[in-house]
């Protein structure tokens, strides 16, 4: 059984379309991603899942039950971390777990117990007794995702988790994600950041202005979807002395001018009249796929 | 398919309400002692001042008058502070609700367990001055001990009212006119501070459609004074307001956390 069917799912709010006739299914464990501008409507689908968003048409079901009637089922299942911090500032580590044990009723022992290992697991048990003001952006994001996992849910939902951390810390979150996959969980994030989606999930959709525009595994839709190599050349005025004439497909932005071909090849042969610090040939990767998928222009 | 251990809405409510009590109790120091020092004040300014013109009001000594509103305009002010600012700040500034939202809580439970720690709270006020007016001996009849259910019902009535004009409120400034126009007022002519039979014809009904009016004149009836609009309205009121006015300000309040 799929852990979330969203089928046919459109949500306007007045006048904007956020959300414009989406589907997707993620199976019981796997590892779902949504990826896509600000805006694209990411958040919009999250929030529905849980009725947090009330969608204007379409259905979904999750785990089972349609959030539009059973919301208090799923989010008994789930954990949510949501995009925004949202912890009780004036209480301590431990009690802010302590409070939300309570909402899912969890019996005190029971609680004590979930709550020393969650901290373990997310590695702050040293700061137990801390404020929330005295944590870093790091921790309260982890202890974001330790609420989440209290009522040991079957299905974590992550809305851009990792926005805004640091290398380290994003490197630790993702860890923790793979652990709890291994232990069997579904998990759904969004993200625009392209190297999170790809080392993460095993699925994903790129959403832009409201509607999926790819879906599939990371590894396929760069294969799938854009050449395998790509040149850069940083200076345009170093493009201006290239010649070559050959079947590459090339894009120009601002200063810089891309070069795709499937044939590395061909890219070290145009690169080759150019001085070493005017040009970087790489493989191409998610990014290169999203951006010419979703556009380079802003999204705002 | 609904084999879902969720716990029951009293749970829920309940667990909610634990939440506050446990944010409230965190500082303690600075939460639990201005109950206590604000009625000294009062006393003080009135006993030292004000009472040596006024001897006496509706045949009691004018301190003793007093005393009796007082045990509730504090509840009504620590619950209207409540579900405005505060209310207004989890909403807007902490987001603490789209955090509560997250766990097994419908917006219901949010603002029904909320208004039931604002009526708590409301209580504990009561409480608090009702201990300082004994300390002055004050508390001349056991009737006065009504004031802690009263208390609890008055901060339920302004708890709910304030949240539903919180409800309407996106700018924390605005704040300032509810408090100036209505709640100020309300301390004067709710027949705290002087009889309502004091106030003009044309304008005594006024003070029978108010809040604060209400619980004022059953406490001023249980310690033995006079209640100008009578027992059973001023009950009617009271009973009927809390759950209409809650009912909408959490309607309200639905619409400005789910959209």
């Amino acid at each position: 059984m799929p852990a979330i069917i969203v089928d046919h799912v459109h949500k306007s709010y007045e006048e904007f379309r956020a959300v414009n006739d989406v589907s997707f299914r993620v199976e019981t464990g796997e590892f779902y991603g949504l990826l896509g501008p600000n805006g694209a409507g990411k958040s919009s689908l999250m929030r529905m899942l849980y009725n947090k968003t009330e969608r204007t048409s379409g259905t979904i079901e999750v785990l089972g039950f349609d959030p539009a009637r059973d919301e208090l089922s799923i989010k008994y299942l789930s954990g949510i971390v949501p995009q925004d911090d949202n912890l009780d500032v004036d209480l301590d580590v431990e009690t802010n777990l302590q409070v939300y044990a309570n909402f899912y009723g969890l019996a005190a022992r029971a609680a004590r117990e979930r709550i020393h290992e969650l901290l373990d697991f997310l590695e702050l048990s040293e700061k137990k007794r801390a404020k929330i003001r005295e944590l870093s952006g790091g921790m309260r994001r982890r202890l974001i995702i330790a609420r989440a996992l209290l009522n040991n849910p079957q299905l974590l939902i992550l809305d851009e988790p990792t926005t805004g951390l640091d290398p380290q810390v994003r490197h630790l979150i993702w860890d923790k994600l793979r652990l709890l996959k291994k232990q069997g969980l579904t998990l759904m994030l969004t993200t625009h950041y392209m190297e999170e989606a790809f080392q993460l999930c095993d699925r994903l959709a790129i959403v832009d202005r409201g509607t999926k525009v790819l879906e599939g595994k990371p590894i396929d839709l760069v294969k799938g979807h854009i050449e395998a190599y790509v040149l850069e050349i940083i200076q345009r005025e170093a493009s201006a002395r290239l010649t070559y004439q050959g079947p590459v497909r090339r894009e120009t932005i601002q200063d810089r001018v891309l070069f795709f071909s499937d044939s590395a090849a061909e890219l070290e042969a145009i690169a080759g009249g150019l001085s070493p610090g005017d040009f970087y040939l790489r493989q191409s990767n998610l990014e290169d796929v999203f951006l010419k998928t979703t556009g380079r222009s802003l999204h705002e | 398919m609904n084999s879902v251990p969720i716990p029951s809405w009293p749970r829920r409510v309940a667990s909610v309400w634990w939440r506050h009590v446990r944010v409230y109790s965190s500082s303690l120091f600075s939460n639990a002692l201005p109950p206590f020092v604000e009625p000294l004040i009062f006393l003080a300014g009135i006993g030292l001042g004000l009472g040596k013109y006024i001897v006496s009001m509706d045949g009691v000594p004018y301190i003793q008058f007093l005393a009796v509103g007082l045990v509730l305009t504090s509840s009504m002010y620590t619950a209207s502070f409540e579900n405005t600012f505060g209310t207004f700040i989890r909403l807007e500034f902490d987001k603490v609700y789209d955090g509560m939202q997250a766990a097994s809580l419908t917006v219901r439970d949010l603002m029904v367990g909320e208004l039931l720690f604002t009526a708590t709270k409301g209580a504990f006020f009561a409480s608090a001055v009702l201990a300082i007016l004994a300390c002055f001996g004050l508390v001349t009849s056991p009737g006065m001990l009504w004031g802690i259910p009263l208390g609890f019902l008055t901060a339920g009535m302004f708890g709910a009212l304030a949240m539903l004009v919180t409800s309407f409120v996106t700018n924390i400034n605005h704040f300032n006119f509810y408090f100036t126009l209505f709640i100020s007022p309300l301390f004067f002519f709710s027949g705290v501070v002087f009889p309502l039979s004091q106030l003009p014809e044309g304008v005594r009904w006024l003070a029978g459609v108010v809040p604060l009016t209400h619980p004022v004149e059953l406490l001023r009836a249980a310690a033995g004074g006079h209640s100008e609009f009578g027992v059973v309205w001023n009950l009617v009121y009271l009973v009927l307001f809390v759950p209409l006015v809650g009912w909408a300000a959490v309607r309200r309040m639905r619409r400005r956390l789910v959209s």
